[in-house]
């Protein structure tokens, strides 16, 4: 009887040995697979290009003031007296490979009269009415020559390559940095309030059941609410304004609940001390709470940072999902795709899984090295107390 | 001395009025949307509100607007999720809490808070990429979006929501508890089954009731895979889904007038469900400081 009950134990524990493993690799499984697929889609497609690049190429017709017009010996190497050294690319067109310093290429003007300086990797595919499709650099050089000689300025069209993610990291830099702007010193204030300030009643009640409310909120929600009063009632349009804005009150919770903890754990003894001496209430919590709490905080704002990284309901509807970059806070010019939403956008609009899954590698990474710092400095200052 | 009492209290005000505004947030949001979305429902040529609620097709342009069948997405899909999450999740938290030695969980807790950290956008790239054309291949029917891919997606995207915070709940648990188990004859699965985890029982509810949250919640990477069908309750995992969030944010971009109402309306819907998960965590989470 005995040793049957021994047998059974051994078999319960083995199975239960079991199940923790299988579902601990399931676990750990389902990590290797997501990253992995991301990274052998993803990878292929991530080149300097890729990260420098505009998204859309660009194609502009500038005029060039050219200076030495009398200067005919040159028809040979015409362009690179221009300070300038072009190559044909893959399609046949004539790429800008290097410029010097004091290119007059630098100084090129659009057909408004705006300055358009020309950068290395543009693409030149018309010279006047010609085009450089297949053009020898022989027949080129004549044809700027041709035109100096005839003391002409020289039109040109050029198209500037995209197929790259610039856009996306600068409006979502943006946006952090907008949306940090206004959530941390409201979020740490608030900290400071409900830990240092606010007694037990009503009011702390109803800031943390508004608090907890606020966290479990989804963020499509957040999108709906502003879309309808960013977007439309203020009248500011899909903007990074009405982004920021949006997001900031997401990031509230975090902001507020990170910050509150660091707080709490900052010894009693400290704030006493500091009234002792005759330090007013205000002093002690800005010269002594405030900088004890500084690890915390920056955990809080690199936690939101990654939110904001990862964030795309909440934004699809109120900063939209144009990848350029925004040249104001409200407004026309101001719509701008985070590089969530424009993955987002690639995947659902134009089934785009390649470049969807290079940009998927850059968040990853991202929110990699986020996950690195935030416990870096967890360690680093909790070892120290 | 005077003057600085009164800076004090000034400055002691503008730190009330920085903790206020996230109650303001919160009044401001649920006020906005359910003023739009209760919209419909009043006034002249007001839509039937059990028509909306009880109705099984969409179709905004014959003025067709049933929810039912979303709500019903919406349930299974999150049911579904917690039923397969909550035990692999929980057994993972186990195997971290109690199991594994130091060096394991060295390299598995990282990874769980980096799946953690990955925006949903990458999980639906996933479930686009990687489970739609598994369950292409052996669905019954012609399309892989379905209530299934729904359910597999979600699974994953709780995953590191049970095992953090159930992990965190066993770790709770006093030594003691073990200890004596242990000390009592119990074999180590024994106690770890039969008296760590129901010890750490209202951190693990806890736990699921957040994921629960997240489930309904989540828009993004559901709305790539679960096919958005018109109408029609699922009565099978290989149905076409449309849960609530999905049909929020498939037709913002381009709705007016009633239908944009409408979308709001719905919003006032899911927001009713989150209200109900969040108040069932606070419960949890209170009664559990009340017994410590």
């Amino acid at each position: 009887m005995k040793i049957e009950n021994n047998q059974s134990r051994i078999i319960k524990d083995t199975i239960g040995k079991i199940l923790l493993y299988l579902a601990s690799a399931l676990s750990v499984m389902t990590l290797v697979v997501i990253i992995g697929f991301v990274f052998v889609k993803g990878l292929p497609g991530i080149n300097i290009d890729f990260l420098t690049r505009q998204w859309q190429a660009k194609t502009t017709f500038i005029n060039v003031e050219l200076k030495n017009t009398e200067d005919t010996n040159l028809s040979d190497s015409y362009i690179a007296s221009l300070g300038a050294h072009v190559e044909q690319n893959e399609d046949g067109y004539i790429a800008v490979t290097k410029l010097e310093k004091d290119s007059v290429l630098k100084d090129s003007k659009n057909l408004k009269g705006a300055a358009y300086e020309v950068k290395v990797d543009d693409v030149i595919t018309k010279v006047l009415a010609t085009d450089t499709k297949n053009i020898t650099l022989e027949e080129l050089n004549k044809q700027f020559n041709d035109a100096a000689m005839n003391g002409e300025t020289l039109k040109l069209k050029v198209t500037r390559p995209g197929g790259g993610i610039k856009p996306m990291v600068v409006s979502t830099l943006y946006i952090i940095l907008l949306s940090l702007a206004i959530a941390a010193p409201i979020g740490i204030l608030s900290a400071l309030f409900l830990t240092e300030y606010a007694k037990r009643g009503k009011i702390l009640v109803v800031i943390q059941f508004a608090i907890q409310m606020l966290a479990g909120i989804p963020s499509i929600i957040y999108g709906l609410f502003g879309m309808l009063v960013f977007v439309q009632m203020l009248k500011m349009q899909y903007s990074i304004l009405a982004g920021a804005l949006t997001l900031s009150i997401l990031l509230l919770p975090t902001i507020i609940s990170t910050t509150s903890e660091a707080l709490k754990a900052i010894p009693k003894g400290y704030r006493e001390s500091s009234l002792g001496l005759g330090a007013t209430k205000l002093q002690t919590n800005f010269k002594i709470v405030l900088p004890n709490a500084l690890p915390g905080i920056l955990v809080a704002i690199i936690l939101s940072i990654g939110r904001i990284v990862g964030e795309s309901a909440a934004l699809i509807w109120t900063a939209g999902t144009i990848a350029q970059i925004p040249s104001s806070l409200t407004g026309n010019t101001a719509s701008a795709a985070t590089l969530t939403t424009k993955l987002y956008q690639l995947l659902k609009e134009e089934g785009d899984v390649a470049s969807a899954c290079s940009i998927a590698v850059v968040i990853i990474v991202l929110i990699w090295v986020l996950n690195l710092l935030s416990k870096w400095i967890t360690r680093r200052f909790t070892v120290k107390n | 001395m005077k003057t600085t009492k009164i800076r004090e209290k000034i400055i002691e005000t503008l730190f009330l009025i920085c903790a206020l505004i996230s109650v303001i947030s919160v009044v401001a949001i649920i006020a906005f949307v359910f003023s739009k979305g209760l919209k419909p429902f009043f006034g002249e040529n007001a839509y039937s509100f059990t028509d909306f609620i009880t109705g099984v097709h969409w179709n905004p342009e014959n003025n067709q607007y049933g929810v039912f069948y979303m709500i019903a997405g919406s349930v299974f899909a999150t049911a579904g999720a917690i039923l397969v999450g909550v035990p692999i999740g929980l057994l993972t938290a186990v195997f971290i809490a109690e199991v594994a030695p130091k060096s394991i969980v060295n390299i598995i807790k990282p990874a769980i808070e980096l799946l953690a950290g990955i925006p949903s956008v990458i999980y639906g790239a996933f479930g686009m990429g990687i489970i739609l054309p598994i369950i292409q291949k052996i669905s019954p029917q012609p399309q892989g979006q379905s209530l299934l891919a729904v359910i597999c997606v979600l699974t994953i995207m709780i995953l590191p929501t049970i095992i953090t915070l159930s992990e965190s709940a066993l770790r709770a648990v006093p030594n003691s508890y073990s200890e004596a188990s242990l000390g009592l004859g119990a074999s180590k699965m024994q106690t770890i089954f039969c008296s760590v985890v129901p010890a750490a029982k209202s951190g693990i509810l806890s736990a699921t009731v957040l994921g629960i949250g997240r489930a309904i919640g989540e828009t993004m990477a559901v709305m790539m895979i679960a096919g958005n069908a018109i109408g029609g309750i699922p009565t099978s995992i290989w149905d076409k889904v449309r849960p609530l969030t999905v049909n929020i944010s498939m037709e913002m971009g381009y709705a007016s007038g009633r239908h944009q109402e409408m979308l709001f309306a719905t919003g006032v819907v899911l927001f009713v469900f989150i209200m109900f998960v969040n108040i069932t965590v606070m419960r949890i989470t209170r009664k559990a400081g009340e017994k410590n």
